[in-house]
């Protein structure tokens, strides 16, 4: 009698509650049900009336039947929840709306070629020196060999800071004048000063030539020098270095050349040349990239390091022509100007 | 420097083709920076012809119809032609078919209008000899028919285009080319031999009664040659058709061989006309304050006295190895000559044509440095020239002054020394082979350890060879940089790592662009009214460079924000979009007369992005920028605290109240952030306002060593938080009031626990508190590391804590 009217309840408990569609109508039910005066708590009211015998049995049979009734509405309940969740969250997206948010950002050009060639040359143990913009005489021009009537030294290519200049933070040696550097090979000089050999690094860094802008000309532009002091360094070296880094930028293909040339800083010089099968849109069979060789031994005198112990060789590049024939760039202005039209291309 | 094939063979045998050459001048150093071809290149299938008969196309009245005899073929040639500018009987250029012209015109029989044409009749310009395509190239009239063209008319030549470094003055010349070349190639070259000794005649008097040299330091060596009875005339033909292949204008037979004697030997020479010379003296000395003279480009010069001139009794005749005056030049009626050959200073030459504006093919190797002992065989050379050419007679011996200087140079090395520096294995042979190719003198002395020991004669020439090294290059040079072997890259690891303004730059870039921000580029050199705008306090003469090419790049930049504002306003008067830009550089801060290199982050965004979207994003503010700026700062290892930053005021360039500061550069860093000023975007003329963060570090700071973080224990039991709102003055700042806080806090817990973290959660200005008030809700947390807290303990102090807020400060609890 009792058990028939359970299965009833836990029947008509099992069809109403898919009816249920607020978060209202749930609990109403509940309280009809499991409420102090719901059917089932009514129900279970009855087991005192029973005969002892009876008790255990339909004891049991009560608690299964709430248990199935708990989790009807523990069921019912996260129904409910998930409805009223799922209509807060809004109409469906169109995914083919654009972005209200503004453009990814970018990188530079010039810091991303000037990563790109750090990079590779990291994985060959140079590590990145840097060395300030504004420096002296002295690590520009009289350490690299660059006597005082030497005319890159000419007030017309470099520029000078006035007599009277004060720096904060940079010492001079003696009365010589600030400039703007027109290399960093001021920061070789000034990490052979300071470091021990041996020595593998390269400096990049934003330099000045008293240039009047054009499509090829760049009053500051953006270098990269590398420096290695060892025992025993040889033009061998020097050359697999340099093939190692063109064929790293430009693809496995990619051939190079020596062109015997002067710097004041090294010697024997060279202009490195290459040849890529993709730069032939360029127009020019071999494309000059960079300058090298080995560290003159007046460089070593300079900073105090016996040249009959140490060898070294040294290679430097623009960045702005590295960027230019990788990616076809034909204006200098262009890196300068920074329209985000010319930004982002390269992301 | 040009260089003529033409004039080059008459020095060396050069069986190479222009491809051989060109590589062969660039593998030894003389970059190769264009080809010209001139005049006649040689061409097959082209022959004289000569016309026999013109007759009008019957379908076409622009073209005629001739027959045209070749030689050698028993008929005529019928060729259809649209010229008008020949008749019967004129020798022509015919190309038959086969022939490939210059233009890459490759010629066929063909039918033009329905007649058969069996060739072409060239202009000058189809056979490449220059533009002219108005009609036919008619030919010598006495011109062998049949004959090929190239036979008729003068060989074409072929003009190299070189760059010769500046240390080898020795190749600015055609001997020093040959001579190269000539190692390179295992030719032997020649020198021109010199004929004329001494004077052929009885002693005479001089032209010229004396030569002084009053500077000797600008001039140690001088030397004037008198030669009597020339005939200025014309160049002959070979003379001039060298001197023209190079770009020289031919002037007349003497000042012809003078030029071309410079450009042969690489040693400048001058010639007087000795009767133009006054008082019959020469004097090599110092220009006079103000002195002024006319030189051979028709130009008024003002000396300046550290300049050298040749001079004569009365006034100066030359501009000592850089350009003659009108006053002594040798012209038709010259009938004497003074030919000079001399050392002159080549800093001093430098200067001088410095100062003047003034260079000229003389200066130009005076300055890289002429050969010392070059002058009497260049003079030698010339006399011989001259009496060929323009007759005349060398009269006594030459007026000598000064002597070149003794330049006796050996350089000792060991093949050993030339194979450890090359990397790989040259045979002892081979070196010295490749170094007296280059006439440089090879003497072989054994050691006692039975090695060799090599001393190297250096001659005059090639003063650029001082040390073992420089050996190195000329054998490298010479035996080919395209034999170094390859090899691969050897690394021993070193102990270094990047340096930290790198490291920095690079994480800071990263996190921006990460961002949606636009790294920009630009000019580390700004002008001054900009600079005066931005930092009035600035004294901006301490910036300023001392030779600025322009007045918009005079001063070096104090922010990289200017920069930005400008590719701002680029961008939007070119009607792209840009909201988030940033720069990563050096910039330069003047305080109290010192400037201080600085490195520098600034990034600029604008306000209201980008309005027209179909949903509108929350605009950024203040506090967005400050975190942009947090972030950066603690790549350089700095967090600093909220109540670390303070309002900022008084600099023109930020908006008061919407911009804060915090740090000093003096001490390692330095930051500004906020709103960039109105006034200053007006300036721009930018729409919108604009966002910004400015930060500048030292570069030591960065450098500075950074500690690894050390491990804190941390407590495994839960949190207690009390919020207290407090009534504070308007204009209090939430983080001195958090401090006055957090003390009272401390005092409060004391030992028992630990106050974890005071934070401001809510900011309220509601009109129903008190004028002037404003309330700041902050949220305490509570824990202790070795238990979980009772609510009795907390509310202990927190009972401590608001008592001693009411006793203590003006604060107001919030109930």
């Amino acid at each position: 009698m009792m058990e028939a009217k359970l299965n009833t309840i836990l029947e008509e408990a099992q069809e109403s509650v898919k009816n249920l569609s607020s978060r209202a109508e749930f609990e109403a039910f509940k309280a009809r049900l499991m409420g102090p005066r719901g059917s089932f708590t009514e129900c279970g009211k009855g087991i005192g009336k029973l005969p002892k015998e009876e008790r255990p049995i339909i004891g049991k049979h009560i608690n299964v039947v709430k248990k199935q009734l708990e989790i009807l509405l523990k069921q019912a309940l996260e129904r409910i929840e998930d409805t009223e969740l799922t209509q807060s969250l809004g109409a469906d997206i169109d995914p083919t709306l654009p972005s209200p948010d503004i453009g990814a950002g970018t990188h530079h050009i010039l810091s991303q070629v000037r990563r790109e060639i750090c990079s590779i040359l990291r994985k060959v143990g140079f590590t990145v020196a840097e060395g300030p913009e504004l420096d002296t005489e002295f690590y520009c021009f009289d350490a690299l060999n660059t006597p005082p009537e030497h005319p890159a030294r000419d007030a017309q290519d470099t520029y000078y800071l006035p007599p009277s200049f004060k720096s904060g933070n940079l010492t001079k040696r003696e009365d010589e004048r600030y400039v703007l550097r027109p290399h960093t090979s001021t920061v070789q000089v000034r990490t052979l000063l300071t470091e021990k050999p041996p020595l593998r690094i390269i400096s990049p860094g934003r330099c000045f030539r008293r240039d009047t802008m054009d499509a090829t000309h760049s009053a500051n532009f953006a270098q990269i020098e590398g420096l290695y002091v060892d025992k025993n360094v040889t033009v061998k070296d020097l050359k697999a270095i340099l093939e190692y880094f063109i064929r790293s930028l430009l693809g496995k293909k990619a051939r190079m050349r020596f062109r015997p040339h002067f710097f004041p800083y090294t010697e024997p010089s060279f202009e490195v040349d290459f040849y890529s099968a993709h730069l032939e849109k360029v127009g020019a069979e071999w494309i000059e990239v960079m300058g090298c060789g080995m560290v003159d031994p007046s460089l070593f005198e300079a900073v105090d390091y016996d040249p009959n112990e140490w060898t070294g060789y040294a290679f430097g590049m623009g960045v702005e022509r590295i960027a230019m024939i990788l990616y076809g760039v034909d204006d200098v202005r262009y890196f300068y100007q920074n329209d985000l039209r010319f930004l982002q291309q390269f992301s | 420097m040009k260089i003529s094939h033409q004039w080059l063979t008459r020095y060396l045998e050069l069986n190479k083709s222009s491809r051989e050459i060109e590589d062969a001048l660039t593998l030894i150093g003389f970059e190769v920076e264009g080809i010209e071809k001139t005049g006649l290149q040689p061409l097959k299938n082209v022959k004289v012809g000569g016309v026999v008969s013109i007759n009008l196309h019957p379908q076409a009245d622009r073209l005629s119809v001739c027959e045209v005899d070749v030689g050698g073929e028993g008929e005529n040639r019928q060729i259809v032609c649209g010229a008008k500018n020949f008749n019967i009987g004129d020798r022509v250029a015919v190309a038959l078919p086969g022939a490939e012209l210059p233009g890459g015109i490759k010629i066929k029989k063909s039918k033009l209008r329905g007649i058969t044409s069996k060739g072409m009749m060239c202009s000058p310009k189809e056979l490449g000899l220059g533009d002219d395509h108005d009609g036919l190239l008619i030919l010598d009239a006495h011109s062998e028919i049949g004959l090929p063209i190239n036979e008729v008319l003068p060989h074409g030549d072929l003009v190299f285009d070189i760059e010769v470094t500046p240390n080898r003055p020795d190749c600015l010349s055609y001997i020093g080319i040959a001579r190269e070349l000539g190692a390179y190639f295992n030719q032997t070259f020649s020198c021109p031999e010199v004929n004329t000794g001494s004077s052929k005649h009885e002693p005479m008097n001089n032209l010229i009664e004396s030569v002084h040299v009053d500077t000797e330091e600008n001039c140690p060596h001088y030397r004037a040659y008198s030669i009597q009875g020339v005939k200025i005339a014309p160049s002959p033909d070979w003379l001039q058709l060298l001197l023209k292949s190079v770009g020289l204008r031919t002037i007349n037979n003497v000042v012809d061989i003078t030029n071309f004697v410079l450009h042969e030997l690489g040693h400048p020479l001058h010639a007087f006309d000795a009767k133009k010379i006054r008082g019959q003296e020469l004097k090599v000395r110092l220009a006079r304050e103000g002195e002024k003279i006319i030189t051979l480009d028709d130009k008024e010069r003002e000396l300046q006295p550290d300049m050298v001139v040749i001079a004569d009794k009365e006034r100066p005749l030359v501009i000592g190895g850089i350009m003659g005056s009108i006053d002594a030049e040798v012209d038709d009626e010259t009938t004497d000559i003074v030919l000079e050959a001399a050392y002159f200073n080549p800093i001093n030459i430098r200067r001088t044509s410095r100062a003047l504006g003034l260079s000229s093919d003389s200066s130009y190797r005076y300055e890289r440095g002429v050969d010392p002992r070059g002058a009497e065989y260049a003079a030698l050379r010339a006399i011989d020239l001259i009496q060929e050419i323009a007759g005349g007679d060398l009269i006594s011996s030459p007026h000598v002054v000064g002597g070149p200087s003794i330049i006796e140079r050996e350089i000792e090395i060991t093949p050993e020394f030339v194979r450890r520096s090359l990397g790989f294995n040259v045979e002892n042979k081979i070196i010295i082979e490749t170094l007296e190719k280059l006439q440089l003198n090879v003497d072989v002395h054994e050691t006692d350890e039975g090695s060799e020991r090599w001393i190297v004669g250096i001659p005059s020439f090639r003063l650029d060879l001082e040390r073992r090294v420089d050996l190195v290059e000329e054998i490298l040079r010479i035996y080919g940089t395209d034999k170094i072997p390859a090899a691969t890259v050897l690394t021993p690891g070193l102990i270094r790592e990047d340096d930290s303004i790198s490291v920095f730059l690079n994480d800071t870039s990263d996190y921006l662009v990460g961002q949606d921000f636009n790294e920009c580029s630009n000019y580390s050199t700004r002008n001054e009214e900009e600079l005066l705008q931005w930092y009035s306090h600035t004294d901006a003469s301490n910036l300023s460079l001392d030779n600025p090419l322009t007045s918009d790049q005079s001063h070096l930049r104090s922010s990289l924000i200017p920069g930005l504002l400008d590719s701002l306003k680029l961008n939007q008067s070119r009607g792209n979009k840009p909201s988030r830009l940033f720069e990563c550089g050096r910039v330069f801060k003047e305080r109290e007369g010192r400037v201080w290199e600085l490195v520098s982050v600034a990034f600029i965004i604008v306000q209201t992005p980008n309005p027209e979207t179909w949903l509108v994003r929350e605009e950024p503010d203040f506090h967005r920028a400050q975190n942009n700026v947090r972030r950066i700062l603690k790549f350089a290892g700095v967090t600093p605290l909220d109540e670390e930053f303070a309002p900022l005021e008084g600099k023109d360039a930020w908006q008061v109240g919407h911009t804060a500061t915090t740090g000093d550069f003096l001490n390692g860093y330095e930051i500004e952030v906020g709103l960039v000023s109105l006034p200053m975007l007006r300036n721009w003329d930018i729409a919108g306002t604009v966002l910004a963060g400015d930060i500048y570090l030292q570069p030591d700071f960065l450098k500075r060593d950074r500690e690894r973080p050390y491990y804190h224990a941390f407590s495994q039991f839960p949190p207690t938080t009390k919020d207290l709102a407090i009534l504070v003055d308007s204009n209090a700042l939430a983080g001195k009031v958090k401090l006055d806080l957090e003390k009272i806090t401390h005092d409060c817990v004391g030992d028992e626990f630990e106050l974890e973290s005071v934070s401001v959660f809510d900011l309220y200005e509601g009109k129903e508190l008190p004028q002037g008030k404003k309330s700041l809700a902050f949220s305490l947390v509570f824990r202790s590391l070795e238990r979980t807290l009772t609510d009795d303990e907390v509310n202990r102090v927190f009972d401590a804590i608001q008592q001693n807020i009411s006793e203590n400060t003006d604060y107001k609890i919030r109930s």
